[in-house]
């Protein structure tokens, strides 16, 4: 997103300007769902429906959030979160670095055939899946496990579809130099491979933590008790039935928490974001 | 490292070895590649491929959670396709593509073109509207909520001050719907943008300077030499939008519990609906099926479509 590009249409001066009034309306419009919810989350109960809307609180408190932490588990839930995100991405990238290796660099009979069933699943609406996992976990008792929340969602085309264009990108001659000196192809893999292309490791890693922490429907399934429930199930019973008569602050207050570790990670490393959604045009 | 690869000596050496082993090399290597692809393949093999077989096989069973499956041929498709439920999902599920296909491709190419440019501020731009990304489904359903609310939300609020007469949004049943669909733009057009804007940096300047000076203007230089060359990403955005479209749920989860009067009931819905509230295995595993069979259609029709242009 930092870099710029040469001036293409709008050279006159007028063009400049309406670009500019486009761009401050397209701030507006996208900005302002963000700022609000900033913006509510922090106001006393007396201001929250204030006519006409107002931008700015009078007397700014964190009482929504102290409410929020008081009445729902979301330390738990926020707990569940990082845990299932981690270990999923933990093991995406294992999993996913292991095949897409091969894929990359080895000839070898099956290579075509697996790439495409691997690429086919991304057009693979996965609600369909879902009743057989449930089915299948459930008769091993690991319905509401964290197991549940991370393993089935390791085996990631677009992990192995992104470290693949990364991986072949890496010259031949660094691969044949290091097994002359007596590398074995784990070695190879490990010590020269995967510390090249960290970049596409990032990118993999960024998208699945993402990507797991705002999932919902399959946790939504797979989950019974705030035992293992994570923030996005969580978070959509404050605003179902018990949740009815909840404080705009309150809600607010969570959208906030909800949104920041994945809203630092994102200003922090967007380049990474750009060039994921960029390759493979995945929405997580 | 990189030293390594500049050393003569060390290449000359690896080109001899390789030319000399050939076969026995080559088996070497296919057990090799098949070492590191095994806890892919046996993780997709357990969770993907065996899911999506069990599936398509449930569709044709009588599946309650407690007793033994029995195979029934067709009686789970006739059942869901008699069931009214489904149909109104169906023609939900079909409208809400409808409204958000087209203003996805148009606004994600029209953000990514107006943000391409070399103007200060675009990065900030793009920054804020690629924010909505990371914002969970919950989040965006719960902040949505507010913002349609008839009497404090945002929307009427602005909309009456410019002389728009408020309507109920979520809780008026000509509105639910796109209500939903103006969310999901507001969430995921950044996707598209990103998309697009990847693809118009890679269009050589040169192709536009020429076309400059051979006197074409913004809009036949857009038409002649952006567009065509657009063609792969537009696919690609197309394809993603309507597929996503098609599997939409969270939002209407969360915001209108698939209400009000069903008017924002979809497919998905109707597959948790009947999994995982009333345990009725067998037509949620038919309407999975059918929900991937639209998708597939839809892909294959739109792919005949983009070759044909």
């Amino acid at each position: 997103m930092q870099d710029q590009r040469p001036n293409r249409a709008g050279k006159s001066l007028g063009g400049r300007a309406l670009a500019y009034v486009l761009m401050v309306v397209v701030t507006a419009l996208w900005g302002a769902p963000i700022l609000w919810m900033l913006v509510t989350s922090i106001k006393p109960e007396s201001e929250i429906y204030a006519y006409p809307p107002a931008w700015i609180p009078d007397q700014p408190t964190l009482e929504a959030y102290g409410a929020l932490f008081q009445r729902f588990p979301m330390l738990t839930w926020f707990r569940n979160s990082a845990v299932v995100g981690i270990l999923t991405t933990v093991l995406t990238l294992a999993v996913d670095a292991l095949a897409a290796y091969p894929l990359a660099r080895m000839q070898f009979p099956g290579r075509r055939v697996i790439m495409g069933v691997i690429f086919a699943t991304f057009l693979l609406p996965y609600e369909l899946l879902f009743v057989p996992l449930f089915l299948g976990l459930n008769s091993y008792g690991l319905v509401d496990s964290i197991f549940s929340l991370t393993v089935p969602a390791s085996a990631n085309a677009f992990g192995v579809f992104l470290l693949t264009q990364f991986f072949q990108a890496v010259p031949r001659e660094l691969e044949d130099a290091a097994v002359m000196d007596g590398c074995s192809r784990f070695g190879f893999f490990w010590r020269i491979l995967l510390p090249l292309t960290k970049p596409g490791l990032a990118t993999v890693a960024i998208f699945t933590f993402v990507a797991s922490w705002n999932n919902f429907f399959w946790p939504l399934i797979a989950t019974n008790s705030d035992e293992t429930r994570t923030l996005p199930v969580g978070l959509a019973t404050l605003v179902g039935g018990a949740g009815m008569s909840m404080k705009q602050s309150v809600l607010m207050a969570s959208a906030v928490v909800a949104t920041l570790p994945t809203a630092i990670f994102f200003l922090a490393l967007q380049r990474h974001f750009v060039r994921g959604i960029a390759a493979t045009g995945i929405k997580g | 490292m990189t030293s390594l690869a500049t050393q003569p000596a060390g290449r000359s050496r690896a080109r001899r070895a390789s030319a000399q082993e050939g076969g026995a090399v080559r088996s070497g290597m296919t057990l090799a590649a098949y070492l590191f692809l095994s806890p892919y393949l046996a993780l997709f093999i357990a969770f993907m491929l065996l899911p999506t077989l069990a599936a398509i096989g449930i569709s044709f069973m009588r599946w309650d959670i407690l007793g033994t499956p029995e195979f029934i041929g067709l009686d789970n498709y006739r059942q869901i396709f008699a069931d009214p439920l489904f149909l109104t999902a169906i023609k939900n599920t079909f409208y809400f593509v409808f409204l958000t296909a087209i203003p996805m491709v148009v606004l994600g190419l029209a953000l990514a073109m107006l943000l391409d440019q070399k103007l200060k501020g675009t990065a900030f731009v793009r920054t804020v509207v690629f924010l909505p990304y990371v914002v969970m489904v919950s989040t965006v359903g719960i902040l949505w909520g507010w913002l349609f609310d008839k009497g404090t939300g945002l929307v009427n609020y602005y909309l009456t001050t410019i002389g728009i007469e408020p309507v109920a949004w979520l809780k008026d049943p000509h509105w639910s719907m796109p209500a939903l669909a103006i969310t999901t733009i507001w969430w995921t057009v950044n996707t598209n943008m990103i998309i697009f804007l990847a693809a118009l940096q890679d269009i050589p300047e040169e192709l536009h300077d020429a076309a400059t000076l051979d006197g074409a203007g913004p809009w036949q230089r857009f038409v002649y030499i952006t567009l065509p060359l657009l063609r792969p990403a537009m696919a690609l955005v197309t394809a993603l939008t309507i597929i996503n479209g098609w599997r939409v749920f969270g939002q209407a989860y969360v915001m209108t519990q698939g209400g009000p009067e069903a008017s924002t009931f979809v497919i998905v819905q109707y597959i948790y609906l009947a999994a995982f509230q009333n345990f009725e295995m067998g037509p949620a595993a038919a309407a999975g099926v059918v929900l991937l069979l639209i998708t597939l259609v839809f892909s294959l029709a739109q792919m005949k479509l983009m070759k044909a242009i």
